[in-house]
């Protein structure tokens, strides 16, 4: 390995002249460094060797015979048309894929004109490249990316019906609140032509009939009274008494003494007269506590 | 057995012998200017006609491989039957000399050598053995066979159609890689482990200067009959068998495992020097901040503050 590690030495040499002349240049930034994210340089170090004639050369050294026959080689030149982009994965696999489909149109013609054997036959087993074992760990997580593809296309079935049927619903109930209106606002419509000719109030019998289709639907009977609970006999009367009838003179005395309604804050507030009015202190507590004298 | 052994051993002595015989007439007839030679030519007609391919590939690898690397290489071993395995050789030791001695100890006409470095760079050696040229790869982007999205299979030991982009046409070098590519990767005309049958594909192509290699495993819908219908082409689909691996060339060399350098790649940095260079960048932090100081440190000391005239007022 000395040559390569001459050669590893060489490309640091490389580098370091080439660290010298980013300094001169730009003594702060470092640009370099974005540019060497590429595994390749941006341009060909011109130390680069390259003997021509020292390769064809040995080419000629190493070939075959060049009436060895095609079947010894087996080898398909293709034509790649357009230049391929190495960071697209995609295209650059679809261009290893068509020219692999194209070598073999190409390696099938040739065999098929040399009569030979080109697919091996359905009935000739041998060993493969890849174990059984192996082929079915393959199958088996194909079995199960499939599986999980089915399972989630269900699901976004089960959510798409979903979301529809609730759509739906509402088209429904929209529907039968227009054909409600649409039903009275005819009939309306009926009467009036009635009335215009020449019905009108002829006959209160059947106008009193219809009165729901004023708008108010049903009216419940006119039995129950408001506020009377449902087990109350005396139809709310029992109750009525209590609640306006006189008020007690007590609460009177008291309402005018603690007052009654209104706001709070100000009444609680002393002023310059209740700090002075010492009226509603005991003076025999002011002698001390008894309880507290013990 | 012992007898029997050193009996194949001495055989095998003797072959080489004659090889060694054999080898010094094949430049005479192979060399570039044969055609000038009428007789030499006639010579070689004859040779041809009887052409075999004797290819045998050493595979070996270096100590300290890593687990992937190593699948790899056993991918390879299972692609090519015409290969021997070699115990891993000692990484540092692997200089030039030992590498031939074992390929020439093997009577291989050419190796593939797996070196790991630092336990995630890999590179490939490849090398034509008693004379040839060898190359030096920087391996990227590997992917086993083991893998499981790569669903194709094929059979073992069946003798893979070679595809090559047109571009490996542009230039001496690619010339000479392409030669030496089908020269390993083909596996020899009935060879006694091949089978008849041609049923994978080798895809070689060239793309931002680097030699992509893929294997796909040809399918054709089967009609009742062996034969492929007509239509039966058009039908037909490739699935990856895999490995995947990307070859960017380093150098090429004009003997085995050493000798002048003939190709050098103008635009190959080490890996090495990639990481150094990260490793740089995020290094320039802490010296920044030193310089930093030490600069603030001047600039305070070139513009000291003037005494502030009511300091001395309190003081009395």
């Amino acid at each position: 390995m000395g040559v390569s590690n001459k050669e590893s030495r060489q490309f640091n040499e490389d580098s370091m002249e080439e660290d010298d002349l980013e300094d001169v240049s730009e003594p702060e930034s470092e640009p370099e460094s974005e540019d060497e994210e590429d595994v390749k340089l941006t341009e060909p170090s011109k130390k680069a060797i390259f003997n021509r004639d020292g390769l064809l050369d040995k080419l000629g050294d190493i070939s075959w015979p060049e009436n060895a026959g095609w079947v010894h080689k087996l080898s398909v030149d293709i034509d790649q048309e357009q230049q391929v982009d190495v960071n697209d994965d995609l295209t650059r696999e679809l261009a290893f894929y068509t020219q692999a489909v194209e070598g073999t149109r190409k390696a099938f013609e040739k065999l098929q004109s040399m009569g030979l054997p080109f697919l091996r036959p359905e009935d000739y087993y041998a060993e493969m490249v890849k174990t059984d074992s192996h082929m079915e760990r393959v199958k088996s997580r194909l079995l199960v990316e499939k599986k999980k593809i089915e399972e989630a296309d269900e699901r976004r079935k089960a959510r798409d019906a979903k979301k529809l049927s609730k759509e739906i619903q509402a088209q429904k109930l929209k529907e039968r609140a227009k054909q409600k209106k649409e039903d009275i606002e005819s009939v309306k419509k009926w009467r009036k032509q009635r009335q215009q000719s020449g019905f009108a109030g002829g006959d209160k019998g059947s106008e009193l009939d219809l009165a729901f289709e004023d708008g108010k639907p049903f009216e419940k009977s006119s039995n129950k009274r408001p506020g009377v609970a449902p087990g109350d006999r005396s139809g709310g009367k029992a109750r009525q008494g209590v609640k306006v009838g006189k008020k007690p003179k007590k609460r009177d005395i008291k309402d005018s003494k603690f007052g009654y309604g209104g706001r709070k804050g100000s009444k609680k507030q002393n002023m310059a007269e209740t700090t002075n009015d010492l009226r509603g202190f005991n003076k025999d507590s002011l002698s001390g506590n008894k309880k507290r004298k013990r | 057995m012992g007898k029997k052994r050193k009996h194949s051993e001495a055989e095998a002595a003797t072959r080489e012998k004659k090889e060694e015989e054999v080898a010094p007439e094949r430049p005479k007839r192979t060399l570039s200017g044969w055609k000038e030679k009428k007789d030499d030519q006639v010579n070689q007609t004859e040779s041809t006609t009887f052409f075999r391919n004797k290819e045998k590939v050493l595979v070996t690898c270096s100590r300290r491989i890593s687990y992937r690397y190593r699948h790899l290489m056993l991918n390879v071993v299972d692609l090519l039957p015409h290969c021997k395995k070699d115990n891993k050789v000692e990484s540092k030791s692997s200089n030039g000399a030992t590498l031939n001695e074992l390929v020439d100890l093997k009577s291989c006409s050419s190796c593939m050598f797996f070196e790991c470095r630092k336990g995630k760079d890999l590179y490939l050696w490849m090398s034509k053995c008693p004379n040839g040229p060898s190359v030096k790869f920087l391996v990227n982007a590997v992917h086993t066979m083991e893998e499981l999205k790569l669903t194709g299979n094929h059979l073992k030991g069946s003798r893979p159609i070679l595809t090559f982009s047109s571009n490996f046409d542009k230039d001496a070098h690619w010339k000479l890689l392409k030669e030496m590519i089908t020269q390993i990767f083909g596996i020899p005309k009935e060879h006694r482990k091949s089978k008849p049958y041609h049923d994978h594909v080798f895809v070689f192509s060239i793309v931002d200067d680097h030699i992509w290699f893929r294997n796909y495993q040809i399918s054709v819908p089967h009609n009742e009959s062996d034969k492929i219908a007509r239509g039966g082409l058009d039908k037909m689909t490739l699935v990856e068998v895999g490995p995947r691996f990307c070859l960017n060339p380093i150098k090429i060399f004009g003997g085995s495992f050493g000798g002048p350098t003939l190709y050098e790649n103008p635009f190959y940095i080490s890996p090495n020097q990639i990481r150094a260079l990260e490793k740089k960048k995020k290094a320039g932090h802490y010296v920044k901040k030193v310089k930093a100081k030490t600069r603030r440190k001047m600039h305070e000391l070139d513009n000291p503050l003037e005494a502030d005239e009511f300091s001395e007022m309190w003081k009395e």
